[in-house]
């Protein structure tokens, strides 16, 4: 695109963005990670956000949205990348099955599970391995 | 879309472990193993392979779907400017509003399996698609828009419910959120409803009025039973539901609602058959329901002409913003407006 | 609830109740009649989204005026809630500015309309940022916030037009010849304001918020080479004599409620 003057106007001849998709991240809650929430048809960045405010935030639903040309999206879909074949359990807190283990060592040490801390409960995320 | 990790594959496309049918292997492999993951409960995005008649079963669903919320808006916009408080007013100006933003939603989701918008609105327009039976007729009264609000919306929630787990992904996920704001509607409509009802007797009348009008086209609208084997959405799982089960499921939760207000219903052999577990009622007149969706209805041709004349008034918008540049005076003197009136800041992109 | 009315309504001096009325009605009418052309696109708007978009700004704009009739009720000793005072009146009663009772128009017509107001009723609020009747006060500051929004949609639709050589421009460039002897209406000068000014209500008279308004637009007139909406040619009647458009739209804004008058909805 060339550069133009102050007041310069498009004539009609001139093609330029077609309509294209932007994509809509929205924020539900102060903290919450940015989720994506669909897309919007714009031709540039300013009728994009407008419109993204309205489908996605017009209920007073998100806190915060990012509006991203679609084709500036890249799409990492190989699984052999993002689920690749060998055990990765090492990665995960799943890979550290302790439940036996942990039962020798207190029968040995004569002595038995901890009790739950105070004012935690299942509901709060505390469970105890 | 480029993947940026990109290299010159070490292993063959058909060593990798992809989804089988996004490889290129021929068409009948890729249709089988396509046809075992949705059947299997897998899902589709848009940019996954599928074989012509998935995509075209989509395409058809859900074009059809949205362009009756498009259509859907025009029974119900002239009563916002009737609304006779301004809280009813707001509350129906946001459902209407809320059934273009499904609209948008559907027409997304049908753009991105490759058929143009314009080429959808043309199609409609010209009566090549169809929309939904409810939305061929008129409306008389404000009476009509809390049966409208209440009970047409009940039964597209019923539908739409039922399509929260569809195998074409981006819909299911335009289901979820739809279902969540149609929800609002219905609470609407049936205030409306039974504000009328214990209203006075003149509001009573017109209450069962529209009823007894508008019951006959609500059991047309899901649609003749079909046999469940035979049903090709069910089939790819596009949808899970067959008519009748929606229907139904839209008797037992609606009827007695409806009965609570003492309102009656116009078919006499309407009852709950309790040893069957089913709903009895007078077969609906499949044959109005055909002569309307291919519109012969009594609003249809008046209500496409309404769209196709105010389509082509503001075609020139379209152009417009189609071939101008936003930021064309931005390189030159920076905006005359105050940057807190900007929607973005001068740059254009967030820091 | 009543007590707080009648605490309300006693706190406002005699003096100032009447220009006080006067300016509320004159707000509450603006922000409910410019509700109605927005609501004409509904379903029908050029683009889905920018149908959606109109529907926003038409809520706002109910919202304002639903939360002013709300106080209008509350100050007067009649009795009559919001709904009675936005719908049980001749369109005679009425005191929007007259550039609303245009009819809804083209787009460029709209978008017009729409730019003239919001900046206009922008200027307006200004004027009463620090309003001492407190209960204004405090909307006035909600609503500032909301308007915001619609002085940022109605201004980049105003410049894509004006940069379109050729249509998009020569509608655009027509829309404001016709709504230009009433651009300025919102300023229509208002029975008693002295006394808002003088009791701290209402910054400045309206003449001055007028020439306020004149100020922020010009640049980007310029900067667009548009023409400068004029004086309006008939200030003293910039609220009343009402068009046919305006006759019309009550006619059917009303015809739900005068079809049974004792109904509750």
């Amino acid at each position: 695109m060339t550069d133009q003057q102050p007041g310069d106007r498009a004539s009609a001849s001139e093609s330029g963005p077609p309509l294209e998709p932007w994509e809509v991240f929205r924020q539900e809650k102060e903290g919450d990670a940015m989720r994506h929430g669909g897309s919007v048809m714009a031709p540039d960045a300013v009728l994009a956000v407008h419109y993204a405010r309205e489908m996605y935030g017009r209920r007073q639903e998100s806190v915060r949205l990012w509006v991203v040309r679609r084709a500036d999206v890249h799409d990492l879909s190989d699984q052999d990348l993002l689920q690749p074949p060998l055990d990765r359990s090492f990665k995960k807190p799943g890979g550290y099955v302790m439940r036996d283990k942990l039962a020798a060592a207190r029968e040995q040490s004569g002595q038995s599970k901890p009790k739950a801390r105070a004012g935690r409960s299942k509901a709060a995320g505390g469970t105890d391995r | 879309m480029t993947d940026p990790l990109a290299l010159d594959p070490i292993l063959a496309p058909g060593d990798r472990a992809r989804l089988p049918f996004n490889e290129d292997i021929p068409h009948d492999e890729r249709f089988r193993h396509f046809e075992e993951h949705v059947l299997a409960g897998g899902k589709v995005e848009s940019t996954d392979w599928m074989p012509d008649e998935y995509r075209q079963g989509v395409l058809r669903f859900v074009e059809m779907h949205a362009n009756s919320e498009l259509m859907g808006v025009l029974p119900e916009r002239e009563w916002i400017m009737r609304a006779p408080t301004l809280r009813r007013k707001l509350a129906l100006t946001a459902k209407v509003q809320d059934e273009v933003g499904h609209a948008q939603l559907l027409y997304r989701v049908a753009e991105d399996l490759g058929k143009p918008r314009e080429a959808m609105f043309e199609d409609l327009l010209a009566g090549k698609t169809k929309f939904h039976n409810v939305f061929h007729y008129p409306t008389h009264s404000w009476a009509d828009v809390g049966v409208i609000a209440w009970l047409v919306d009940a039964a597209a929630i019923v539908a739409q419910q039922a399509l929260r787990d569809s195998s074409y992904a981006p819909y299911a996920r335009t289901m979820r959120k739809i279902c969540w704001e149609e929800s609002v509607h219905i609470m609407h409509g049936r205030d409306v409803v039974v504000t009328m009802v214990t209203g006075t007797p003149g509001q009573r009348a017109a209450l069962q009025e529209a009823l007894d009008r508008w019951w006959g086209p609500l059991m047309q609208m899901h649609g003749p039973r079909s046999e469940r084997e035979k049903d090709r959405d069910i089939h790819w799982r596009i949808k899970a539901k067959t008519s009748e089960e929606l229907r139904q499921e839209f008797l037992s939760i609606y009827v007695p609602r409806i009965r609570e207000l003492g309102l009656t219903l116009p078919d006499p052999e309407l009852r709950l058959d309790e040893t069957a577990g089913r709903w009895v009622y007078t077969e609906p007149d499949w044959q109005e329901l055909r002569t309307v969706v291919t519109n012969h209805g009594p609003k249809s041709e008046e209500r496409l002409a309404f769209r196709r004349l105010n389509y082509a008034k503001t075609q020139w918008v379209r152009d417009a913003i189609l071939s101008a540049s936003s930021g064309g005076w931005r390189r030159g003197a920076p905006p005359p407006t105050s940057e807190s009136e900007r929607l973005l800041p001068a740059e254009g992109a967030i820091s | 609830m009543t007590t707080t009315r009648a605490a309300l309504a006693a706190s406002v001096d005699p003096a100032t109740r009447a220009p006080l009325d006067e300016l509320l009605l004159s707000m509450a009418d603006d922000e409910f009649v410019i509700g109605f052309s927005d609501s004409e696109w509904t379903g029908i708007a050029p683009l889905l989204e920018e149908d959606v978009a109109m529907s926003s700004l038409a809520q706002d704009e109910l919202g304002h005026a639903a939360a002013l009739y709300t106080l209008l009720a509350e100050i007067r000793p009649d009795g009559h809630d919001a709904d009675a005072i936005a719908y049980d009146r001749q369109p005679d009663e009425y005191r929007h500015a007259r550039l609303l009772d245009h009819g809804r128009g083209d787009w460029a017509m709209t978008i017009a309309r729409r730019y003239l107001y919001d900046t206009a009723d922008g200027a307006r609020l200004e004027g009463l940022v620090g309003s001492s009747f407190s209960p204004l006060r405090e909307l006035v500051d909600k609503i500032r916030r909301e308007e915001r929004y619609h002085v940022m949609h109605a201004t980049t639709w105003l410049e894509r037009l004006a940069a379109r050589e050729g249509e998009p421009r020569e509608r655009l460039l027509a829309a404001l010849e016709e709504l230009a002897p009433d651009a300025a209406t919102v300023f229509a000068p208002l029975a008693g304001e002295e006394r808002l000014v003088e009791s701290g209500v209402l910054s400045e008279p309206m003449a001055l918020l007028e020439a306020r308004w004149r100020a922020t637009i010009t640049p980007l007139f310029v900067h667009l080479g548009l023409p400068m909406p004029p004086a309006a040619a008939h200030p003293d009647r910039g609220r009343t004599d009402h068009r046919e458009p305006f006759r019309w739209l009550w006619n059917e804004f009303t015809s739900v409620r005068r079809s049974d008058p004792v109904a509750t909805w």
